[in-house]
C-alpha cells in the first residue's frame, strides 16, 4: 500500500539522520566526544539505533491511526457504526503502543545523557528526533515535550535529573531569586541576546579611560539592575546571564534555549573587561580566567542551580589556598605560568558552603570539572 | 613597587640590575621592550614677603611622567598628600606661570617582561644628566584585577616568590616593598596612574634615605 512504502521509506530517511550523528562518535579520544572509553561509546551507538527504530515505530503508529481514520471518514455513510467501532479500537490499541514507545525513548534519553556525549551530538539527535514528533504529533506537545527538551520559547518549566538522581522542577526566576539571596555578594543579571552585545560593548568605552573612576563600577551595576528589571516580565526570552562579584569576577553564561534553565556555555572574564568578544564562548585575555574552564560533561548534567553555586565558589579565586598544597600563587610547570588555585570540583553532595569548597592547582588537581 | 635595599657596606651596581633581570626571565618572563618613568624636582618660587619673616622654604613638588601614559603628568606635593592628574603639557603651565621651578630630573629606567597575567619592570635610577646609579627598583603590575584590597594576597605572594627567586642568586641586598599610604592622599581602592605615581614618590623618598644612610 502506499501509505505502508511511505512510511518505510519515512522510516529509512529517519535512520540515516541518526546514523549520520554516530560517526562523530567513533573516535573516543576525539577531545570533543567527551571522556566516554571506546565501550560506553558503542553503548552510545547502539542506543541511538534503538532510539531511531523507535522513531520509527512510532511513525508507522501514526501512519496506521492515519489510515484508520482515513478510512473511517470515507466510508460510505451507512456503515458508519462499524467503522466508528474500528477505528476506535484502532485508535486506543496504537495510542498505547505510541505511549510505550514514547516512554521507552524517554528512557533511552535519560540513558544517552548519563554518558558523556559531545554537547553538539547530543543536540543534533535530540533536535531530529523533536522535530520529527513536532511535525507528525503537534497535538502531543504539551504532553510529553514538556518532559523532553522543547526548542520552543515560552517554555520556562523543566524537569531534571539532580546529581542526586533526583527529579528538580524549577523555573529559571525562581532558581535565580533564590541565588540572589544565598549569595549577597554576587550581582546576577538577565539579558536577551541583542541587550548582551549592547552592554558588552557598553563596558568596553566605560573602561577604556585614563580617569577610572571607582563610581563608575557602581554606574554599570546600577544600568544593569535597570536593565534586568524591565526584562523581569519577560523572563522567557532570557538569553544570557551575568554574574558580577565586584572586583573579582565577571561570568557569561548564555542559556539554550531562551528562558530555560538549560546552560549552553559559560566563561569568565575580569570585572575591567568589555568589548565584543565578552560572551558565553569567548575568553578572557588573562590567562587566570582563560583557565576557569567547565567541561560539557558538567553543563549537560548538573542542574542550573549547581552551576550558579560552582560559579559563586569563584568568589575566593584570589584569596582561597591550594586544598592539596597549601599554596595560593604557584607557577605551573607545563604552562609556565603563575596562577592561583583555578580548579573548583564540585561534589555530588549539594548545599557545601562556599568556605567548604575545594579549589586546586592545574597541577595538583585530579578532578576533572 | 619594590626598591633593592642594598646589604650595609655593599655598593650598588648594574650587575644586580641584570641578577633581576635573569629572575625574571626564569619565571618564564618575555622581554617585552624598555621603559622610563621620570621624576622631576620642583622648588616653589613663592617666598613669603612680609617683613621680619624669614624667607620660607618653598615647597617641593614633584612632577611624575608616567611610561604607561605620556599624555599625562602627576604632580605631587609629599607634605600636603597631594596628588594632581593632568595633561602633558602641564610643565608649561608652571613655567609659564613661574610658581615652581624644576631643578633635579630623575629617571627610572630599564626592560619591562611579561610574566603571563603580571607584568615586570625592572629599572635603575638615574639622574637626567649623569650615568651615576642612584638605585635599582622593579615594578609589578597584575592585570586581571584593579581592587587593591582584592588583589593583596595576589601581591603579596607575587612578592615572596620573587624573593626566593632572588636569594638564589647570593646578591648584596634584597627587594623591599613601601606601602603608600594611598588613603592620605585621598585616593581609593580602585587603582589608578594617580596610585602609581605616588607609589614612585614612595619609591623615590625611600631611594634617598637609603643612599643618605650609604654615604
Amino acid at each position: 500500500m502506499m501509505q505502508q512504502s511511505q512510511a518505510q521509506a519515512a522510516a529509512l530517511a529517519v535512520a540515516p539522520s541518526v546514523s549520520a550523528v554516530a560517526p562523530t562518535m567513533s573516535h573516543p579520544n576525539d577531545p570533543a566526544g567527551g571522556d566516554a572509553p571506546p565501550k560506553q561509546v558503542a553503548q552510545a551507538m547502539e542506543r541511538l539505533g534503538r532510539a531511531g527504530r523507535l522513531i520509527a515505530d512510532i511513525r508507522l503508529g501514526a501512519d496506521r491511526l492515519l489510515e484508520a481514520l482515513f478510512v473511517a471518514g470515507c466510508a460510505p455513510p451507512y456503515s458508519a457504526p462499524q467503522h466508528i467501532d474500528r477505528t476506535s479500537r484502532a485508535v486506543v490499541q496504537e495510542e498505547a503502543a505510541m505511549r510505550r514507545h514514547f516512554q521507552d525513548l524517554r528512557a533511552l534519553g535519560r540513558l544517552l545523557m548519563i554518558l558523556s556525549l559531545p554537547h553538539a551530538v547530543f543536540r543534533l539527535a535530540l533536535k531530529a528526533f523533536t522535530d520529527q514528533k513536532r511535525r507528525f504529533f503537534p497535538h502531543l506537545e504539551d504532553e510529553v515535550l514538556g518532559q523532553i527538551q522543547d526548542g520552543e520559547p515560552g517554555v520556562t518549566k523543566k524537569p531534571r535529573l539532580s546529581a542526586n538522581g533526583e527529579l528538580e522542577e524549577a523555573s529559571l526566576s525562581e532558581i535565580l531569586k533564590n541565588l540572589g539571596n544565598e549569595v549577597p555578594n554576587m550581582k546576577i543579571f538577565t539579558y536577551r541576546h541583542l541587550d548582551w552585545s549592547k552592554r558588552a560593548s557598553s563596558l568596553a568605552s566605560l573602561m577604556d579611560d585614563d580617569f577610572v573612576d571607582p563610581s563608575k563600577e557602581l554606574n554599570l551595576q546600577n544600568m544593569g539592575n535597570s536593565r534586568s528589571s524591565a526584562l523581569t516580565t519577560s523572563i522567557d526570552q532570557v538569553a544570557v546571564i551575568e554574574f558580577l562579584v565586584p572586583s573579582i569576577f565577571r561570568a557569561i553564561v548564555s542559556l539554550h534555549p531562551a528562558g530555560s534553565t538549560d546552560p549552553d556555555a559559560v566563561a569568565f572574564f575580569s570585572p575591567t573587561e568589555g568589548g565584543s568578544y565578552l560572551h558565553a564562548r569567548g575568553m578572557s585575555m588573562h590567562h587566570v580566567f582563560k583557565h576557569v574552564k567547565v567541561s560539557v560533561h558538567f553543563l549537560l548534567l548538573k542542574t542550573f542551580i549547581v552551576l550558579q553555586r560552582w560559579i559563586a565558589s569563584y568568589q575566593t579565586l584570589f584569596t582561597k589556598v591550594c586544598s592539596k598544597c597549601g599554596r595560593r600563587l604557584m607557577m605551573d610547570k607545563s604552562l609556565a605560568l603563575l596562577l592561583p588555585p583555578v580548579h573548583r570540583p564540585y561534589h555530588q553532595t549539594s548545599n557545601v558552603g562556599p568556605d567548604l569548597q575545594e579549589a586546586y592547582h592545574i597541577g595538583c588537581s585530579s578532578y576533572d570539572i | 613597587l619594590m626598591n633593592w635595599h642594598p646589604s650595609p657596606g655593599a655598593t650598588l651596581n648594574s650587575q644586580i640590575l641584570a641578577e633581576a633581570c635573569g629572575c625574571a626571565e626564569s619565571l618564564g618572563g618575555a622581554k617585552d621592550g624598555r621603559w622610563k618613568t621620570s621624576i622631576y624636582f620642583y622648588r616653589s618660587m613663592a617666598r613669603e614677603a612680609a617683613a621680619g619673616q624669614q624667607g620660607q622654604q618653598g615647597r617641593e613638588l614633584l612632577g611624575v611622567a608616567l611610561h604607561e601614559r605620556p599624555g599625562l603628568y602627576f604632580s605631587i606635593i609629599r607634605n600636603n598628600r597631594l596628588v594632581l592628574q593632568a595633561d602633558a603639557a602641564f610643565p608649561q603651565v608652571m613655567e609659564k606661570l613661574q610658581s615652581y621651578k624644576a631643578r633635579v630630573a630623575l629617571n627610572f629606567e630599564g626592560f619591562q617582561y611579561q610574566l603571563g597575567d603580571f607584568c615586570l619592570r625592572i629599572g635603575k635610577c638615574v639622574p637626567n644628566n649623569s650615568e651615576t646609579l642612584r638605585g635599582i627598583m622593579m615594578e609589578v603590575e597584575y592585570y586581571p584585577l584593579s581592587s587593591i584590597e582584592k588583589s593583596r594576597a595576589i601581591m603579596e605572594d607575587f612578592f615572596d616568590i620573587w624573593q626566593e627567586t632572588v636569594a638564589k642568586k647570593s646578591l648584596p641586598g634584597h627587594f623591599i616593598h613601601v606601602d603608600s599610604n594611598f588613603s592620605e592622599y585621598g585616593l581609593s581602592d580602585q587603582y589608578s596612574f594617580q596610585h602609581t605615581a605616588v607609589q614612585y614618590a614612595t619609591c623615590l623618598q625611600q631611594l634617598l634615605t637609603v643612599a643618605r644612610v650609604q654615604s
